[in-house]
């Protein structure tokens, strides 16, 4: 029964991420999307991983995908942007893909996992928030200075330019 | 009930008065008057000066942090004085320069500070995830500091390529931190270092190691992964990229050589290939490519991506002589590169970066201090004894060798000679041509003839003298146990 879920969702998330690849309509690209982000996130619930399942929807879906569905949908002509650059053409791309692919592969096969023997699905988010305040401390809290830069740095780049004492 | 776990402050001291600094300097910026900003640029650097002094002081502690994932070394503490250096130069150069552009003050010296709070957090991690979040906070800083001349063109492109080919790079570097945990369990250096040592490589760990190679290698513009390099450091403000040149460089490589000499020393024999290749391709394409360069700032980028390569000969040697030979060149590399920089500012003037090389024609003659000056830089970017770039390189290259690395090291001495002749056309320019470009004199920028007097007398003192500072790397990097 696990079995079959993963190939399920394991399906829908390689699907979708073929269309978001190889469509020529960038709206259709976008909107696959939303089945790779959501067979994703089957995926972790799969896994017991019930908390990042459901972060994975709120930030991935709700946040990611709405962005880029508005920056398609508000961008004039979207459609008919020229691709200056054709050269690269389909078959390099596909061997080079192909042969990171294989590479991926004989590591995963590879790999000696941690295994362990039984996972029960319980609920995760009370040992995540254990960690975030107990060992995870530290990057936990330096996080909060990582936002503070980028805050600084989203005002400075936007800020509409004073030129009041500008004499140059 | 939580229980908190014990907290090591000691080992936060240098990053939390960093912090505090940068919050300061921004709150204090809303209650200033306009003409009162240049006085931020001292709040930062008394931040700096003493960030540099405690760790100083805290030389020689060996303890661990945070569940393991910070350490208070010394390794990390002699990363610290090189950063507290390049952020205080930077400072020190920025005070007349910001007047020339219309860069607010309050936010730049900030980002200069939060940069600094992500670089010593890179030297100080014992975890990936630590170690991601500090390259971070560094580079969302950089990325902004590099366009932060709004009005400049050439500075919007440099910070928009730079944030878009660092944004790739960081994925990069998280997929491979991924890739690590997924092979070996965890993301704690210390953890993955007992793990290596008991089972060894596998497949998916060398992935893993190969995108490390990949995030870091963009950080320390490695070829092929530097073609950013020479637009960004052209197109940023000249105080900011002598900082990326120094600064961003030398945190990427205190945390490159934590995690490659010393967790994944016992598989270095996977790694060493590939960063032999690395170092001789980036050593070759910086020092051939900076021939045919006429713009000082460009050539100065193409020289910083050479100078990764012999970073990256030192990598290779490894062991005790190429991590103390890789921090001893890194304090060099800061101090004459920073010195260079310092010049550059030093020819230009408001309205007329003066950055080709024909406009030092005759600088020489008609103003013989900055042209001393800029010939000992130089001539110490070069490896002239007995510069501190001369005994940097010697110190490199004699690693290599003992290492049996001769080859590299040949390389690496062929490519030294090559530098000679851009570095040395800067000189030729400065005594052999008639020019009339005057810039402004220094006596009127106290600050930045400061920093040019002090990058010169650390060049020569650190050249004629290298005995001390030799002996704190190799005890520093020897604190990585």
């Amino acid at each position: 029964m696990g079995a079959l879920i993963f190939y399920l969702l394991a399906a829908l998330t390689i699907g979708s991420a073929l269309i978001v690849a190889l469509s020529r309509n960038i709206v259709y690209s976008a909107f696959s999307l939303l089945g790779t982000f959501m067979g994703v996130a089957g995926l972790y619930a799969l896994l017991a991983a019930d908390f990042v399942a459901v972060i994975q929807i709120l930030v991935y879906v709700g946040g990611i995908l709405v962005l880029i569905i508005f920056a398609v949908m508000l961008t004039h002509r979207i459609d008919d942007v020229a691709v200056s650059n054709r050269s690269v053409g389909r078959l390099p791309a596909a061997l080079i893909v192909g042969a990171v692919g294989v590479i991926m592969s004989v590591g995963v096969v590879g790999a000696r996992w941690a295994q362990k023997a039984d996972v029960q699905a319980a609920p995760t988010t009370y040992g995540i928030g254990d960690a975030f305040l107990g060992p995870y401390i530290l990057p936990f809290e330096f996080a909060s200075v990582v936002l503070l830069v980028v805050l600084i740095g989203a005002v400075v780049v936007s800020r509409k330019e004073i030129r009041e004492e500008t004499g140059s | 009930m939580i229980t908190l776990p014990p907290v090591n402050w000691l080992s936060l001291l240098p990053s939390l008065i960093l912090t505090v600094a940068g919050i300061l300097v921004l709150f204090w910026d809303l209650w200033m008057k306009e003409e009162e900003r240049p006085l931020l640029a001292w709040l930062g650097l008394t931040g700096l000066v003493l960030t540099g002094v405690v760790s100083f002081g805290l030389l020689g502690r060996n303890e661990s942090a945070f569940n393991g994932m910070l350490a208070l070394d010394s390794y990390a503490l002699f990363f610290n004085l090189i950063f507290c250096l390049a952020a205080g130069m930077t400072v020190l150069m920025s005070i007349d320069y910001l007047e020339t552009t219309d860069i607010r003050p309050g936010e730049y010296y900030a980002l200069i500070l939060f940069a600094t709070v992500g670089m010593v957090l890179m030297a100080a991690a014992t975890d990936l995830i630590v170690i991601f979040l500090g390259l971070e906070t560094m580079s969302m800083a950089v990325y902004v500091l590099a366009g932060i001349w709004r009005q400049r063109l050439q500075s919007n492109e440099a910070a928009l390529k730079y944030f878009l080919l660092g944004a790739f790079a960081s994925g990069f570097f998280l997929y491979g931190v991924a890739l690590v945990y997924g092979a070996t369990g965890s993301v704690q250096l210390g953890k993955v270092a007992a793990y290596v040592s008991e089972y060894g490589s596998s497949p998916l760990l060398l992935i893993g190691v190969a995108l490390l190679i990949v995030g870091f290698g963009f950080k320390v513009a490695a070829a092929p992964f530097h073609v950013w390099a020479p637009d960004v450091y052209e197109g940023a403000p000249t105080t900011v990229t002598a900082f990326m040149a120094v600064g961003v460089k030398a945190a990427a490589f205190a945390a490159f050589a934590r995690v490659f000499l010393h967790t994944l020393g016992p598989i270095h024999a996977q790694w060493q290939g590939i960063l032999w290749i690395l170092a001789a391709l980036t050593m070759t394409v910086g020092n051939v490519t900076a021939l045919v360069q006429t713009n000082i700032k460009r050539m100065l980028a193409y020289s910083s991506i050479a100078h990764a390569g012999y970073l990256l000969v030192a990598m290779v040697a490894g062991q005790d002589l190429g991590g103390a030979a890789l921090m001893y060149y890194l304090v060099a590399y800061g101090l004459m590169n920073l010195g260079a920089f310092a010049v550059v500012l030093a020819v230009g003037r408001k309205g007329e970066p003066n950055e080709e090389f024909s406009d030092y024609a005759g600088l020489g003659f008609r103003y013989p201090a900055l042209g001393m000056a800029m010939t000992l830089f130089m001539l110490s970017l070069t490896g002239v004894p007995p510069l501190v770039g001369f005994i940097g390189k010697f110190y490199i290259f004699s690693a290599a060798v003992k290492a049996g690395y001769v080859w590299l090291a040949v390389i690496g001495v062929l490519n030294s000679a090559v530098s000679a002749y851009y570095y040395i056309r800067v000189v030729v320019n400065m005594y052999m041509y008639e020019g009339e470009k005057v810039p402004e004199f220094l006596s009127a920028r106290p600050a930045l003839a400061t920093a040019i007097i002090l990058a010169a007398v650390g060049t020569v003192l650190m050249g004629v003298f290298p005995s001390a500072s030799i002996a704190l790397a190799r005890a520093s990097f020897l604190s990585l146990g």
